[in-house]
């Protein structure tokens, strides 16, 4: 049984047009006439307890508010969803218990208060048992360093800090599912690092079901089996990665480092795409070459110093969704 | 620091009340009934009541709406009303620590009666009760942001007509005729006038059962219809920024 389900999930955003002056102002008091906008537009996916799936989009294409429906903030305008066997907006207070939330944009941590003592004011929120409290708070100290900075107030903390805060804030219940809506915006490479490293653990020994949200595809790369892609929204494509990358990876590059300069170089089966003095980069079709055959081909030609194969990059895969929309691509790759 | 500026203003204004009264009883002695020592009592308490009443925990409400950040109160198994009042009644007893010092340099000041313990008890019920019909006035009020955003005005306007019509400023019984009976049958009443006219001696205590129980009848309507408007403004909340 899925723990996360939604089916023809929709939310359209009612909001007053808003006429321009002081007399326009007024008039919009009183106004009937209403602006709609469609953030999200039948959802339907289902998630097994203990998945951890990338929710990806552009700009604008309905993943907050999206996950804001899970929370149960917000009440979709039609369709139904259900966290844990509990339809989120009707039991709010009963779904906060289920879950955990991390928006990278904006800190659940009380501004005014030391980091510590806002996990004090969570235990006492969430009812967390001392022993449960303690175990946790000195894992995720641990592991999220916070040692330096757990008596700071958090409007003094960095923004790794903070995020590493809001981690450990979301957490401390020992939530069944968590959102986590862009958690690496705005990190250095090291803190991305390490907050994926964190996610990555907190899903594989706690089972923790993860919705995660971002930007910044190593995210996924790192974290993510399973992709969901959704698009002015609607869902455009919900499966592996690994499926993505072959629908659109049918061809591989082949870098090849050569020991002198070699003048155009050339290899049977691949085109050069680009070369200068000892590099060169060759494109061929996947399913018409075979890679470790091709390396060979090019040693036995000529005197090779290195050799990379480079793997399909999302990110290039997900810009041209992106722009171009997403189609299946199985049929083109048999044929 | 804050301290001596909050005595400091405190005694000015309870200074400014009394010479006020003062000058206006010459010119007209003792209307209705109340003589100039009971009136300077009434304001210099009504004074000391607006420092608590004043402080409104509910006007969070109108900022997290506006900023979009009670979506992360809203994703706490809490509940939401009570947490503001929590916050307000927080707020009014770090409040009353800075009006203690004020209140005994008042009471220096001015000459105040001081009630038999019976009146003081049913004072300080009364006040409770019309502490309570306040915050939900302020909660009904600051939730209007959960329609248009946009509350000043109505604020500012319920306000002009509360202080006038609470009997913070002006006894109600001051106020003449028909009108005069009006007034008391206002919620406003509830919040100033009973607490400070039973502190005053003009509601008798043969009336005090009569004048509670139009207070808690004001304080259920207003927390039924917050409830109310609080299950609405929930299912229709829309958070802003994303
Ligand atoms: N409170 C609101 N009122 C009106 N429209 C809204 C509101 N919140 C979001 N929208 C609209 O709904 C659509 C989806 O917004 P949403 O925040 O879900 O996008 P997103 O996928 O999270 O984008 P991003 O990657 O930029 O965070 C957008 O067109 C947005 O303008
Ligand atoms: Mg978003």
């Amino acid at each position: 049984m899925p723990i996360i389900q939604t089916r023809d999930l929709r939310k359209v955003f009612r909001s007053v047009r808003r006429r321009p002056g002081a007399l326009g102002a007024l008039r919009t008091l009183f106004s009937r006439d209403y602006e709609e906008r469609v953030a999200v537009d039948g959802v339907t996916m289902s998630l097994e307890a203990g998945e951890l799936v990338g929710y990806i989009g552009p700009n604008g294409a309905g993943k907050s508010t999206t996950i804001k429906m899970l929370t149960g903030i917000l009440v979709p305008t039609s369709g139904s969803v259900d966290v844990a066997g509990i339809v989120p907006y009707e039991h709010r207070k009963d779904n906060a218990r289920n879950i955990g939330v991390v928006f990278g944009q904006r800190s659940q941590l009380y501004w005014d208060l030391p980091l510590v003592e806002s996990f004090e004011l969570l235990r006492a929120i969430y009812g967390i048992p001392q022993s449960t409290y303690k175990r946790n708070l000195a894992e995720f100290v641990s592991l999220l360093q916070m040692d330096d900075f757990l008596r700071t107030p958090v409007r003094q903390l960095s923004l790794g800090q903070r995020m590493r805060g809001d981690f450990a804030a979301a957490l401390l219940h020992d939530p069944k599912i968590v959102y986590l809506d862009e958690p690496t915006i705005g990190l250095d490479v090291v803190a991305k690092e390490a907050i994926r490293e964190f996610i990555a653990r907190i899903n594989a020994e706690r089972g923790t079901t993860i919705i995660l949200t971002t930007h910044d595809l190593a995210d996924v790369e790192r974290l993510c089996r399973r992709i969901v892609l959704i698009d002015r929204g609607t869902i455009i494509y919900d499966g592996d990665v690994e499926r993505i990358k072959n629908e659109y990876g049918r061809f591989r590059h082949l870098v090849l480092r050569f020991e002198e300069p070699v003048e155009r170089p050339q290899l049977p089966g691949a085109e050069l795409e680009e070369s200068a003095g000892v590099r060169a980069r060759f494109r061929f079709d996947r399913n018409r070459e075979r890679a470790d055959l091709l390396i060979r081909e090019a040693s036995e030609r000529y005197k090779l110093e290195d050799v990379t194969l480079e793997e399909p990059d999302l990110e290039a895969i997900i810009r041209r969704i992106y722009v171009e929309g997403y189609e299946s691509r199985t049929e083109e790759t048999v044929s | 620091m804050e301290v001596l500026t909050e005595v400091g203003s405190l005694v000015l204004r309870v200074y400014l009340l009394r010479a006020l009264w003062t000058a206006l009883y010459a010119q007209n002695a003792a209307p209705m009934n109340l003589p100039l020592h009971s009136m300077i009592t009434y304001a210099t308490v009504a004074l000391l009541m607006s420092l608590i009443l004043e402080v409104d925990g509910t006007r969070l409400i109108r900022e997290k709406i506006r900023e979009g950040t009670i979506a992360t109160d809203l994703m706490k198994p809490i509940s939401v009303p009570l947490y503001f009042f929590s916050d307000g009644v927080g707020q009014t007893l770090l409040h009353a620590v800075l009006v203690v010092p004020s209140l005994a340099f008042a009471l220096l000041m001015v000459h105040v009666d001081v009630p038999p313990p019976a009146t003081l008890a049913a004072f300080a019920f009364s006040f409770l009760l019309g502490y309570c019909v306040n915050f939900f006035l302020n909660f009904l009020m600051n939730s209007i942001a959960f329609w248009t955003l946009e509350t000043f005005a109505v604020q500012l306007i319920v306000r002009w007509v509360s202080d006038l019509l609470s009997g913070q400023i002006i006894p109600l019984t001051f106020f003449p005729g028909i009108f005069g009976r009006l007034v008391f049958g206002l919620p406003f009443a509830a919040i100033y006038s009973t607490p400070l006219l039973i502190y005053v001696g003009v509601i008798p205590a043969s009336q005090w059962m009569t004048y509670f129980a139009v207070q808690i009848l004001w304080l259920a309507l207003f927390g039924a219809l917050s409830t109310f408007v609080w299950r609405a403004a929930s299912r229709r909340v829309v958070i802003q920024g994303g």
